[in-house]
């Protein structure tokens, strides 16, 4: 089977659920994303069946790399982040209702949820074509496949000035990197005279390239990348979007979005790394742009309030480590360091499982706990020892504690930028590692050593069973690549 | 007087710079999505020229043109949800001065 099948088969999977959304008389629409889950994890079966092409040129192929096992790899992780997002979307369903509800009498009393769950599917292909684009016209269209889809799930609650405000935000500033990016794609095609990314690698490569014009497109090309990856100083939409959106879509944000960003940018910068002419400048770009996303992201954490905000500036910070390994790919000598690509690939999957761990928990307890205040996550152990138990794997592994995955995931960063011998970066991100120790812990100690507060509600709170099925599951894969990372990076390499 | 590729880049340099200024200058959020639409179209320019100006075999490289395109169509769509999440946030806000959305502050 063609590899790119997939990506068809998710999108014609969405357009089924738009098509029963709309002429099924369903009574109650959360089977649409039941069947959407089903209908994925199909799919991320099928992910092992596909067969490399006989001949990898011509037709789609042009816009389409031959599969190999990074973008197989980041489809994987594209497909598994819609599963669990749609799983947290199920959970989400009253509150998405209340906020979108058509008040007119004999109306549906869940109109307006099902595209909830449908526009998920169309980011997840987005996503999986973005990992195999290899044409800065496709590269182009799946980024703002994902974007647009993105504005809509991000602004969803209509009647909450929250979502909406955060929305706006997105989408302006969404749009703003978009301008960025085509401007730099148009740069990059006058520099090399050609727009996929072999021919823009053989160009760059050479003696007699326009420096000052090829630095200017990386720079526009980066600042657009910095959007998407939240990466300082352009990471000031995060918090506020991360805040506003809705809990499932916050998540899919912080580990889709940030997937693909990163793949994108690898595949982006790795032209200009291999270009002997380019690589010093370049570097100490991105080691600068490293550092200041390490500090700014972990440091502006530190006196945060809500527990989606804290996420948010933690993704920032997570970002900084996967430039650092970036920043520091190209001086490695060492024999058998790894490539760049399976550190960012092994990080992003680990922060997949952390990440999405900590949502799951936040948005099953959202009943529970309606505000996200870290105060009212006092005590929490006594209410729910399941919530507390995931949320503490998911804070340990966040902060890279050992048997983690996040452990490794840092490490490995760490261990590049050694090998490359650049101790700025190093240092800021030791700075970034300790804060992180300190506001990820935090929650957990407030969890179980802090008597909840005379006002809350103190409750025993249970846990939908298929979340908690996805849970428990997350928790062993997180400990299970924190034992034997080599597991995850079996399947990177 | 000829015309020669520094002219392109020269007038759609100032049109994505128009465009950046009035994106971080203007308040009110119509004005900066026309401003994003400059941004692109800047973009757009610049491609055509690019393209105009790198013969290939004698023919302009139409690769450029296919980007395009796809820029023109996808900032169709982003238009459309753009003003659609405009029009919500007007009738929750009643305004679209960006300097009165700011409920979430650090």
């Amino acid at each position: 089977m063609p590899v790119y099948y997939l990506e068809f088969i998710v999108v014609a999977l969405g357009l089924v659920l738009l098509m029963v959304d709309a002429f099924v008389k369903l009574e109650d629409k959360r089977s649409l994303a039941r069947l959407a889950i089903l209908g994925l994890v199909v799919v991320f079966g099928l992910l092992f069946f596909v067969k490399a092409p006989a001949t990898a040129e011509g037709g789609i192929w042009n816009f389409y790399a031959a599969p190999d096992k990074l973008s197989l790899f980041f489809k994987g992780l594209a497909l598994l982040s819609t599963i669990l997002v749609l799983i947290m979307a199920i959970d989400y369903t009253p509150l998405v209702v209340a906020q979108t509800a058509n008040p007119e009498p004999g109306a549906h009393p869940q109109a307006g949820l099902g595209e909830f769950f449908a526009l998920p599917l169309f980011a997840c292909a987005g996503l999986m074509w973005m990992s195999s684009a290899n044409h800065l016209v496709s590269i182009f269209v799946s980024l703002e496949t994902v974007s647009i889809t993105f504005y809509i799930l991000v602004a969803y609650l209509r009647r909450n000035v929250g979502s909406l405000e955060a929305g706006v935000k997105y989408l302006i500033l969404g749009a703003l990197s978009t301008g960025f990016l085509v401007y730099g794609f148009a740069w990059l095609f006058g520099v090399t005279g050609s727009m996929d990314l072999a021919g823009i690698g053989e160009a760059l490569a050479k003696e007699g390239v326009n420096t000052t014009a090829a630095l200017f497109a990386f720079a526009l090309i980066l600042i657009a990348l910095a959007f998407k990856l939240g990466a300082a100083p352009f990471h000031l939409w995060i918090p506020d979007v991360y805040q506003g959106a809705p809990t499932p879509v916050t998540a899919f944000l912080s580990v889709g979005s940030k997937a693909a960003a990163a793949v994108v940018t690898l595949r982006l910068v790795s032209p200009f790394l291999a270009s002997t002419p380019l690589v010093g400048k370049v570097t100490a770009v991105l080691a600068i742009v490293a550092i200041l996303t390490l500090l700014v992201g972990n440091l502006a954490a530190l006196p945060q309030k809500n527990f989606k905000r804290l996420l948010a500036y933690s993704s920032v910070g997570h970002s900084g480590f996967l430039l650092m390994a970036l920043a520091a790919a190209p001086r490695v000598s060492v024999e058998n360091a790894m490539s760049p690509a399976t550190v960012v690939g092994f990080y992003l999957g680990a922060y997949l499982l952390m990440t999405l761990l900590a949502f799951l928990v936040i948005s099953s307890l959202r009943a529970a706990i309606p505000g996200e205040e870290l105060d009212s996550y006092r005590g929490l152990a006594k209410r729910s020892p399941f919530h507390a138990a995931a949320l503490v794997v998911a804070m340990a592994s966040l902060a890279g504690i050992p048997l983690t995955a996040g452990f490794f995931g840092k490490l490995f960063a760490f261990q590049m930028a050694i090998d490359a011998g650049q101790w700025w970066l190093l240092a800021a991100a030791l700075v970034a590692a300790a804060a992180g120790f300190y506001y990820y812990l935090k929650i957990a100690v407030s969890m179980y050593f802090s008597a909840p507060g005379k006002e809350d509600d103190t409750s025993a709170i249970r846990v939908a069973p298929l979340t908690g099925i996805a849970m428990a599951v997350l928790m062993i894969l997180i400990v299970l690549a924190g034992v034997a990372p080599g597991v995850i990076i079996g399947l990177l390499l | 007087m000829e015309l020669t590729l520094n002219h392109f880049l020269f007038v759609s340099g100032a049109l994505f710079a128009i465009g950046l200024a009035g994106v971080l200058v203007r308040r009110n959020l119509l004005i900066i999505f026309m401003c994003l639409e400059l941004m692109l179209a800047a973009a757009n320019l610049t491609l055509v020229a690019f393209s105009r100006f790198h013969l290939v075999e004698g023919q302009p490289a139409y690769d450029a043109h296919v980007l395009l395109f796809f820029i023109i169509t996808v900032a169709a769509a982003e238009v459309a949800v753009g003003l659609a999440i405009i029009v919500a946030l007007f009738r929750s806000k009643e305004t679209t001065d960006v300097t009165k959305v700011n409920t979430m502050k650090y």
